[in-house]
């Protein structure tokens, strides 16, 4: 069977058993490494890329349902030199990174989460990273980081607003 | 300028941005379309003896290039003793032991073609818990346990004790003996911790020019290189290990375990090898934090001097000794740890059973040494009447105290220490009032660990643009040391800024001996290594830029990227311009420096079988904590957690407050709801994120912390490891806090709810150990 989804703002075509996960044609035929195999049965949240702008744990997406769909993942995000999203500079500046392996899916699950949830508060974004573990580093410092980025959106937001009366 | 204001800083991680852009290639991101994938088969009962095994139909099926078996390696490892083969050869010692391997093309063929190994086990009754293994007549589970080659000479051993180390000091049936003496004796249990590091134990073989390369996911490449060796026969310096970003160790990674399979794979094929432990076989075969039981006694008297206490400590190695081995050292410095004691007695024993071995696990047997000797504190001081608070100020280890093993403790850390975390609890508040109308506890503990010294070497190249090359064998495991401590003390040292400091990943054909990045070893013993190489950096410097300037080196100092003339900024030469001149008149610049353990001394005959006789760093922390309990579901809430820690000197602060915070919630997975419990079949019954249930967002508090300075300390700048101990005293508070809150005895964790129900309504049976002799000695091999 042959599926075609965009994958990082390309074409790509798939031809093989169409219950292959995801995680297993991103890793292992496009060598984008940067999402992450580690519970592989959708509890550690570190597989999370973008399907259509949700973001989905990719080790439980069968490619079969992708048929037209825009894949991104943590490669998409920032191609070349680009500069880093926000929140990922955030991340940087606030020493928050430790081995580093929950972050590619960590930052997937909260873009998608951020834009979805402009006003969220402390204890809203605790909920939300049910789904995202973290074992090295205790989480407070990611849940400072992603407020700080909300409290920074909502007065970008109110600037702008305030520039348009 | 001091040497401290120029090194100590924020300084974030140049790992960070690919960390954040996913595109650090940890060792499982480099897999290649040309390597081959090698997959074990693995024990599938917990005890038996193999009668055939017949690996040539598997040779048969596509795309296998090879495969393996326990008689292709058959050299012993270990840690003190060598008694772990690298596969099973003949005896199969625990459920999921290798038995054999298969390399092929690709993954799916390699587990196809094991399913047509032929093997016949003939099963035998697993020895599974320390009770049976230490009953008369018991079935040993080193049958050759005599035959084997002693590494490290003085441990105790017999039958199925792997090793045993005892401290003794002072007169303790003379203390007991005492009439103005009350006896108070406690027992605890504990279970395995798994680590879950996020990237399993994985590696990748190759054979290039008659030699093994493994890159691999460690923290100790040169015990890789050390046990490949030894298994595969070979000179150790025919094996080269190199170590990408390691995607988390805790220690888990404190050991070799598949590596050596992989060079073997690919002496083999000549092919390149990658084996990766799939998630379920990391968690089946994790080298857990020991499952463990204690029975402290102590002779106090009425004004709460302790002037006797006598322990025994079994640790359950499974089915190998490992570094329980090594680790029953520590609990002479751990539970013999905290308090001054007048005569002391202690014995710790590593104990083989038929289940997955154990390893090390941050701040290893002192976690739960430090919840049993807090817990059996809190009993002495209910018993007696006395005020915990009270109790632990007075008794706390001090300027010229002596530990168990006579080691004389220099300066008073834990009392001043004690009362920051007064000053602490001042300034943040105490939550009482949101336990709304749960059970509500608090308590204040405080643990003693360890810096691991050792060797380490270090050699700093000295670049013409200005830029210097650090060269160890130091691994970034994800707690920043190479990121940050390390250029931080080098570009302090020669007057550079930290992103001028290029830090070489770990190569054992680079850089020297080092025995690994684990027990807060790293800033301590390569950071004073890395000093010592850049003492030989600045005296070739000075002198190449004395000439140049014709002036004195002794009047010259490194500042700013310039050689100057002492009190003239700006005066002199920019270090590429020195390096320059060195180079074309006496050569590059490079230095290279060691470091090693000072072996602090302890009481002649105080310690036996011990690795470590004494504490060359010891390091303290207080903890504290408050908890809510739910009467009605047993449900622990952590409402504030508060640290007071030992830190020597912060050299990049909130790079140990990130430590403080992850160490900190691992403790409260490990204290409240992280379980491993052995099925009957002798597995690991939880090996998924499913059944093991890992402390999540919602489950944590900021750790509110405060850094202790100034205790002393051989690392460099007054500067101690400070990722290890933030787990330390975890356990040992949130017991003391439930147990208060619900005003039972604590004396097992995990405090999961159905214990913590049991305990309340007095259903919980409390640990009663048959096994454990009730007179001392008789549980000492003598
Ligand atoms: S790997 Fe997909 S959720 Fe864990
Ligand atoms: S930083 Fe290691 S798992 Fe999150």
């Amino acid at each position: 069977m042959t599926v075609t989804f965009r994958l990082n703002g390309e074409d790509y075509r798939f031809r093989d058993d169409p219950m292959t996960p995801l995680i297993d044609i991103l890793r292992q035929e496009r060598f984008l490494t940067g999402t992450k195999a580690v519970c592989r049965e959708g509890f550690c949240g570190a597989c999370t890329v973008h399907v259509d702008g949700d973001a989905v744990p990719s080790c439980l997406k069968p490619v079969g349902l992708l048929e037209g769909c825009e894949v991104v993942t943590i490669e998409g995000l920032s191609a070349g030199n680009q500069v880093l999203h926000p929140l990922q500079a955030a991340f940087e500046a606030a020493d928050a990174v430790q081995c580093g392996m929950c972050f590619p899916g960590m930052v997937m699950s909260l873009l998608a989460f951020m834009r979805d949830n402009p006003d969220a508060s402390r204890d809203d974004i605790k909920a939300a990273m049910v789904g995202n573990i973290c074992r090295c580093t205790g989480y407070e410092r990611i849940v400072d980081t992603v407020a700080d980025c909300l409290a920074q959106q909502r007065q970008t937001a109110k600037v702008a607003g305030g520039a348009d009366v | 300028m001091s040497e401290a204001s120029v090194t100590v800083m924020n300084l974030p991680r140049r790992d960070a941005q690919d960390k954040l852009r996913g595109r650090t290639k940890y060792t499982n991101d480099r897999a290649r379309p040309d390597m081959l994938h090698a997959v074990l088969l693995r024990s599938t009962v917990p005890a038996g003896r193999i009668v055939r095994l017949d690996v040539s139909p598997a040779l048969a099926w596509p795309g296998v290039r090879a495969v393996a078996t326990g008689a292709d390696a058959p050299g012993l490892y270990g840690i003190g003793i060598a008694d772990h083969p690298l596969m099973a050869i003949d005896t199969i010692r625990y459920h999921g032991e290798p038995i054999a391997v298969v390399a092929a093309e690709t993954e799916e063929q390699a587990r196809a073609a094991l399913a047509a190994i032929i093997l016949e086990i003939e099963p035998l009754a697993p020895v599974l818990t320390m009770a049976e293994a230490l009953e008369p007549g018991a079935r040993l589970i080193h049958e050759d346990w005599r035959g084997y080659e002693v590494i490290t000479e003085g441990g105790a051993r017999a039958g199925n004790i792997a090793w045993e180390a005892k401290s003794s000091r002072g007169d303790v049936d003379a203390a007991f003996a005492r009439s103005d003496v009350r006896i108070v004796e406690s027992s605890f249990s504990v279970g395995r911790q798994s680590h879950v590091p996020f990237e399993p134990r994985v590696a990748i073989g190759s054979w290039e020019d008659g030699r093994a390369h493994i890159q691999t996911s460690t923290q100790v490449p040169w015990t890789v290189r050390n046990v490949t060796g030894r298994v595969m026969q070979l000179p150790p310096g025919r094996v080269r290990v190199t170590v990408p970003p390691v995607g988390g160790g805790f220690g888990l990674k404190f050991d070799a375990s598949i590596e050596p399979i992989t060079a073997l794979l690919a002496r083999m094929t000549g092919r390149p090898v990658m084996l990766e432990n799939t998630r379920q076989e990391e968690m089946a075969t994790c080298l857990c934090r020991e499952n463990a039981e204690i029975r402290i006694r102590s002779a106090v008297t009425a004004e709460g001097e302790i002037v006797g206490r006598e322990a025994v400590v079994l640790m359950d190695c499974g089915a190998y000794g490992g570094e329980q081995v090594f680790l029953t050292t520590m609990t002479a410095h751990t539970l013999g740890g905290n308090y001054r004691v007048g005569a002391t007695r202690l014995v710790s024993r590593a104990v083989y059973t038929n289940t997955p071995p154990n390893g090390a696990f941050r701040a290893c047997n002192g976690v739960y040494n430090t919840f049993a000797l807090e817990r059996h504190t809190d009993e002495i001081c209910d018993f007696l009447g006395l005020d915990p608070m009270e109790f632990r100020k007075k008794n706390v280890l001090g300027d010229g105290d002596f530990g168990p093993t006579g080691q004389v403790f220099e300066d008073d850390v834990l009392a001043p220490m004690l009362d920051r975390m007064e000053t602490l609890r001042a300034k943040t508040g105490t939550l009482e009032r949101k336990a709304d109308g749960r059970l509500y506890g608090m308590a204040t503990t405080v643990g003693t660990w360890f810096v691991f010294t050792g060797p380490s070497a270090a050699t700093v190249n000295l670049n013409a643009d200005g830029s210097a090359t650090l060269v160890t064998s130091g691994v970034e495991i994800g707690s920043g040391t190479m990121m940050q401590s390390l250029p931080q003390i080098v570009a302090g040292q020669l007057g550079l800024a930290p992103h001028q400091v290029i830090v070489r990943e770990a190569d054992t054909d680079a850089a020297g001996l080092d025995v690994g990045v684990g027990g807060g070893r790293t800033t301590v013993s390569i950071g004073a290594a890395s000093v010592a190489a850049c003492a030989e950096v600045k005296e070739k410097l000075l002198r190449a830029a004395g000439e140049m300037l014709q002036t004195r080196p002794e009047d010259l100092v490194l500042r700013d990227g310039r050689a100057e003339i002492s009190g003239r900024p700006g005066s002199g030469a920019t270090i590429p311009a020195v390096v320059a001149h060195a180079q074309a008149t006496t050569g590059p610049i490079t230095g290279s420096g060691a470091f090693t353990a000072k072996n602090t001394p302890a009481m002649a005959g105080c310690a036996m079988g011990h690795f470590i006789d004494a504490l060359d760093i010891p390091v303290f922390v207080v903890h504290e904590a408050e908890v809510a309990v739910d009467p009605d579901t047993g449900h622990v809430e952590v409402l504030a957690y508060r640290v007071v820690q030992d830190v020597g000197r912060a050299l990049n602060p909130r790079a140990i407050m990130g430590q403080i915070q992850g160490g900190v919630v691992q403790g409260l997975g490990y204290a409240l709801h992280e379980e491993v419990t052995i099925t009957t079949d002798g597995r690991i019954a939880q090996n998924d994120f499913e059944t093991y249930r890992l402390p999540l967002a919602g489950d944590v508090v900021p750790v509110a912390a405060d850094l202790y300075e100034g205790a002393p300390s051989l690392g460099p700048l007054g500067a101690k490891g400070a990722g290890e101990v933030p787990i330390l005293a975890v356990g040992a508070a949130i017991a003391c806090a439930v147990s208060r809150a619900i005003g039972k005895p604590v004396r097992q964790l995990p405090l999961t709810p159905p214990r913590v129900l049991g305990l309340l309504h007095d259903r919980e049976p409390q640990p009663d150990f048959p096994h454990i002799a009730s007179g001392w000695a008789a549980n000492t091999l003598g």
